[in-house]
C-alpha cells in the first residue's frame, strides 16, 4: 500500500472536525467563506474514503493505525488505534456519501434560518464523530464518538427552536439517548474489568477464553441494548419519530441514514467480531426478534401518521428493523443482505427525507391532511419522491427490491436449513411489512403529490435546482444499485462480508501475525454467497404463482355474506381514526371543499385493526418518563434473559 | 450602581492574580504532574467569577470580550489538531511525539497547553453567558440589600 494512504482514515475524520472549528471561526460574519469551508471539508472526507476503496475493498488489506505510533507491546494493545477493514470502510462510505449529500442540500434548504454558523459547526462535528465511530479500533473511542454524536444530534434536532415540539423532541432524544450511551459505557467498563484491554482486536481474541463468564454476558446485554438505542430499535422508536418530525430535513437524513447505521455497525461488530456468538440460537432469537418486532410495529405506526416526516421516521426504523433481523440470522447470506439493505436504506430514505424537506421548504407545511396535488406544481420533486417510494417499497427495478429479496431469501433459507419455524415466520413478517410499506407510500403520494391542490398552495414553485441536485444524486444511486446488484455484490458486499468472516486477519492486523492462532481463534469457513436469487426468472414465476394463489384465496374466502357484519358507523371508531374528513363521507357534505386525503385510503384496514391501533395510541403517550421506563425495562429484561440463558 | 462590600472587593483583587498564576502553573506542568490542561484552564477561567463577585456583572462585561474568547477557543482547537497533524506530515503517525522524544519537554506539553487555552476560553465563554442571564435588576437589588446588611451604621 502507498505509504501515505494509511493516514487517510485519521485525516478524513480530522478534516471534518477541523472544518467544524474553522467554520465557527470564519463563518460568523462571512457566509460565503463558511459555505466554502463546509463544502471543502465534506468533499475532502468523501475523497479520502473513496481513495481507500481500492486497497481495502479490492485488495483486501486491513489498515491498523496506531495514534502516536504506540504499537502493541508484548501482546498488549495500550495505544489507541484506528482499524479499517472492509466492514468499517463500507460504513465509512455510507457515512461520507450521506454527509456529502446532506451538506450540499443544506446550502439551499437552510437559507430561511439564521445562526447558520452553529448549524454547520454542529453538522460537521456530527459527521466527524460518526466517521470516527465506524473507523475506530478502540472500544472506548467508540463510546466517546457515540457521546459526541448524540449531543450534536440533539442540538441539531432542537435547531429550529421556533417549531412546535422542537425542544420537546430534542429533550426526549437526550434523555433516552443518554440511557443508551450509559448502557454502552457500562458494557465497556465490564469488558475492561475482565480482559484489561480496550482494543477491539485484542478483545475479540481474548473473549472466547473467558468462557461463560457472567460479567461478560452482562456486558454483551448492555452493549447490545446501547447500540440498539442508537439504532432506535423497538422500545426506543417513539423518540426517533418525535426527533425527526422537528429536525431539519438534512439532519433527518443524517439521523436516519447515518446515526442508525452506527447502531447497526455496533451490533455487527459486537455479535460477529467481539463475541463471535452469532451462531448461538439465543443470540439469533434475540437480535432477529428485536429486528422483526421493530419492523412490524413501526410500519403499522407509520400508517397512522399525519406528519410527512414522522411517517418517514417510522419507516426508517422499520427498515433498520429489516437490517437487524437478517444480521441476527448469523449466516453469510443474512449478513450480506443486511449490509446491502443498510446501504440502500441510507440512499432511499435520504432521498425521501430530502423530498419531504423540499415540500416543507416550498410550502411551509408537512401536514399530510393539508397538502395535496403538488405534482402539478412540483413535477420534478414528485418524480424523485416516486423513485424513493418505489425503492423503499421494494418494487423491482430499484435497489429496495434487490436487498429485500435477499432478506426474504436469507430468512427463509435459515428456517429451512435449521428446520426452525421461527425464521419462516420472520420471512413472512418481512413480506407483510413490505406490503404495508407500499400501502403507506401510496397514502403519502396521494396526500401530498396527487389529489386536489388546496387553494393556499396555488402559488407554490418547484424546488430550486441546488436542492434537486443532491436528490438526483441519491435517485441515480437508487437506480444504479438496483439495476446492478452483482456489481455492488462484487465490489462492496463480498469484501465487507469477507472482512467479518476473516476474524484472524482482523486480529492479526492489529496485534501482529499469529496472535489469533495463539488464542485459538479461527476464521469462519469461507462460504460462497448465493446471489443468483436476485434476478432469477424461476423465482419470479414462483412469486407470481404464490401471489395469484393468495389473491384467489382471499377473493374466494371473503364471501359477500360477511359484509353484513362489516358495520360501518362513525360511533365505534377509535379516536385514532376519527377525523373530520370522514364526516364528509358519512354525514353529508360538511365542507364545501374536501379532497380524498391519504388517511381516507386505508380506512377499512384501520377499522379492522382498531383495537391494535388504539392500544398503540395509548402506548405512545409522548411522556418522556414513559419512554425512559420502556427503555429501562427492555434493558433489564434483556440483561435477565442473557444471564439466565447464555 | 452601588459598590460591593470592601472585604469582597479586596479578597477578589487579592485572589485574582493567584488564581491566574496557579492555573497557568497547573497547565504548564500538566504533563509531568497531576492536573493538566483541563483543570488549569478551569482555574484560570474562575478569574471571571472573582471579577463578578468583587465588581459585579457590568465590570465583567466591560473587561472581557466574549467574541474574542470564542475565537480563542476555536483557535486552540485548531492548534491542537495542527500539532497532532505535524506528526503525519513529518512522515510519522498522527499525534506522534516529534519534539525531542525522551526529554522533559515533549509534544504532549504543547498539546496540553492547547487544551489549557481551549478550556480557559471555553469555560470563560460559558461563565459570561451564564452570568449575563442573571437579571440585572435582581442583581442590583441583591447588591443594595447586601450593602445595607454590611453597613448597619
Amino acid at each position: 500500500m502507498n505509504g501515505f494512504l494509511v493516514n487517510f482514515p485519521i485525516l478524513a475524520i480530522m478534516t471534518l472536525f477541523v472544518g467544524a472549528f474553522v467554520t465557527s471561526l470564519v463563518g460568523r460574519r462571512n457566509a460565503v467563506a463558511r459555505n466554502i469551508v463546509v463544502a471543502v471539508s465534506v468533499t475532502a472526507a468523501l475523497g479520502m474514503i473513496l481513495a481507500l476503496v481500492k486497497p481495502v475493498m479490492l485488495d483486501g488489506q486491513i489498515i491498523a493505525y496506531w495514534l502516536g505510533g504506540w504499537q502493541p507491546v508484548e501482546g498488549w494493545a495500550i495505544g489507541i488505534s484506528l482499524e479499517v477493514d472492509a466492514l468499517s470502510l463500507f460504513f465509512g462510505l455510507i457515512v461520507t456519501v450521506a454527509v456529502f449529500v446532506s451538506g450540499l442540500y443544506s446550502f439551499t434548504y437552510m437559507n430561511h434560518d439564521d445562526s447558520l454558523v452553529n448549524y454547520y459547526t454542529l453538522f460537521l462535528m456530527l459527521s466527524g464523530s460518526v466517521l470516527g465511530l465506524v473507523l475506530s479500533g478502540d472500544l472506548f473511542n467508540i463510546f466517546v464518538m457515540i457521546e459526541i454524536m448524540t449531543f450534536t444530534a440533539v442540538a441539531l434536532t432542537a435547531f429550529r427552536t421556533g417549531y412546535d415540539g422542537a425542544l420537546e423532541g430534542a429533550f426526549k432524544y437526550l434523555v433516552v439517548g443518554s440511557l443508551g450511551s450509559t448502557s454502552v459505557l457500562l458494557g465497556i467498563a465490564m469488558i475492561y474489568s475482565q480482559v484489561h484491554t480496550l482494543n477491539l482486536a485484542q478483545i475479540a481474541a481474548l473473549i472466547p477464553g473467558q468462557g461463560a463468564n457472567p460479567v461478560m454476558i452482562a456486558a454483551f446485554a448492555f452493549l447490545f441494548m446501547g447500540f440498539g438505542t442508537k439504532a432506535f430499535l423497538f422500545p426506543f422508536h417513539p423518540l426517533a419519530a418525535d426527533a425527526h418530525a422537528v429536525a431539519p430535513a438534512s439532519i433527518s437524513l443524517m439521523i436516519s441514514g447515518v446515526l442508525t447505521k452506527c447502531g447497526v455497525y455496533g451490533i455487527i461488530r459486537l455479535v460477529y467480531v467481539l463475541y463471535q456468538n452469532y451462531s448461538t440460537p439465543f443470540v439469533s432469537y434475540l437480535v432477529t426478534g428485536f429486528g422483526a418486532v421493530s419492523m412490524f410495529v413501526c410500519v403499522t405506526m407509520a400508517f397512522n401518521q399525519h406528519n410527512f416526516k414522522r411517517l418517514l421516521a417510522f419507516h426508517s426504523i422499520s427498515q433498520v428493523g429489516y437490517v437487524i433481523t437478517v444480521v441476527g440470522l448469523g449466516s453469510a447470506l443474512g449478513l450480506n443482505a443486511g449490509l446491502y439493505h443498510a446501504m440502500n436504506h441510507t440512499i432511499f430514505k435520504g432521498l425521501l427525507f430530502l423530498t419531504a424537506g423540499a415540500v416543507q421548504h416550498q410550502t411551509g407545511s408537512l401536514d399530510l391532511d393539508g397538502l395535496g396535488g403538488l405534482s402539478k406544481k412540483m413535477p420534478k420533486t414528485t418524480l424523485l419522491f416516486l423513485i424513493g417510494a418505489a425503492s423503499i417499497s421494494g418494487l423491482p427495478p430499484f435497489n429496495g427490491f434487490a436487498s429485500k429479496w435477499m432478506i426474504y431469501q436469507a430468512a427463509f433459507l435459515k428456517g429451512v436449513y435449521d428446520g426452525n419455524f421461527f425464521y419462516v415466520i420472520v420471512a413472512v413478517v418481512a413480506l407483510i411489512t413490505s406490503v404495508l410499506t407500499l400501502a403507506s407510500f401510496v397514502k403519502v403520494s396521494q396526500s401530498v403529490f396527487f389529489g386536489q391542490l388546496p387553494e393556499q398552495y396555488k402559488e407554490v414553485k418547484e424546488a430550486p435546482f441546488a436542492m434537486r441536485l443532491p436528490m438526483w444524486i441519491l435517485a441515480v444511486l437508487c437506480v444504479v444499485t438496483g439495476l446492478f446488484p452483482n456489481f455492488v455484490q462484487t465490489y462492496l458486499l463480498t469484501p465487507a462480508v469477507r472482512a467479518v468472516t476473516d476474524l484472524t486477519g482482523y486480529i492479526d492486523a492489529a496485534m501482529g501475525a499469529g496472535y489469533a492462532a495463539n488464542h485459538g481463534i479461527a476464521s469462519w469457513p469461507v462460504t460462497v454467497i448465493p446471489v443468483t436469487g436476485v434476478w432469477n426468472p424461476v423465482s419470479w414465476l414462483l412469486l407470481l404463482f404464490c401471489v395469484t394463489c393468495g389473491v384467489a384465496i382471499v377473493a374466494l374466502l371473503a364471501s359477500p355474506s360477511d359484509n353484513s357484519k362489516l358495520h360501518i358507523s362513525s360511533k365505534d371508531e377509535s379516536d385514532e381514526e376519527r377525523n373530520d374528513k370522514y364526516e364528509s363521507f358519512f354525514s353529508g357534505e360538511e365542507a364545501l371543499y374536501s379532497q380524498v386525503g391519504g388517511s381516507d385510503l386505508f380506512w377499512g384496514f384501520k377499522h379492522n385493526w382498531r383495537k391494535y391501533f388504539s392500544f398503540m395510541h395509548d402506548w405512545h403517550s409522548g411522556i418522556v418518563n414513559d419512554y425512559a421506563l420502556y427503555g429501562v425495562v427492555a434493558i433489564a429484561l434483556v440483561l435477565l434473559a442473557c444471564i439466565v440463558i447464555l | 450602581m452601588k459598590k460591593k462590600n470592601i472585604i469582597v472587593r479586596c479578597a477578589a483583587d487579592l485572589f485574582l492574580p493567584l488564581a491566574c498564576v496557579f492555573g497557568c502553573y497547573v497547565v504548564f506542568h500538566g504533563n509531568t504532574s497531576p492536573g493538566g490542561g483541563f483543570q488549569g484552564g478551569v482555574l484560570i477561567a474562575s478569574a471571571i467569577l472573582l471579577v463578578f463577585l468583587g465588581h459585579g456583572g457590568s465590570k465583567v462585561k466591560g473587561s472581557f470580550s466574549e467574541r474574542l474568547l470564542h475565537s480563542s477557543e476555536t483557535i486552540a482547537e485548531i492548534m491542537y489538531v495542527v500539532i497532532a497533524l505535524i506528526g503525519i506530515f513529518t512522515g510519522l503517525n498522527f499525534a506522534v511525539n516529534f519534539v525531542f522524544a525522551g526529554h522533559q519537554f515533549e509534544t504532549s506539553t504543547l498539546m496540553n497547553d492547547a487544551v489549557g487555552y481551549h478550556v480557559m476560553a471555553g469555560i470563560a465563554c460559558l461563565l459570561i453567558l451564564m452570568l449575563s442571564t442573571l437579571d440585572p435588576d435582581e442583581d442590583a437589588a441583591n447588591e443594595s440589600s447586601e450593602g445595607k446588611e454590611a453597613d448597619p451604621k
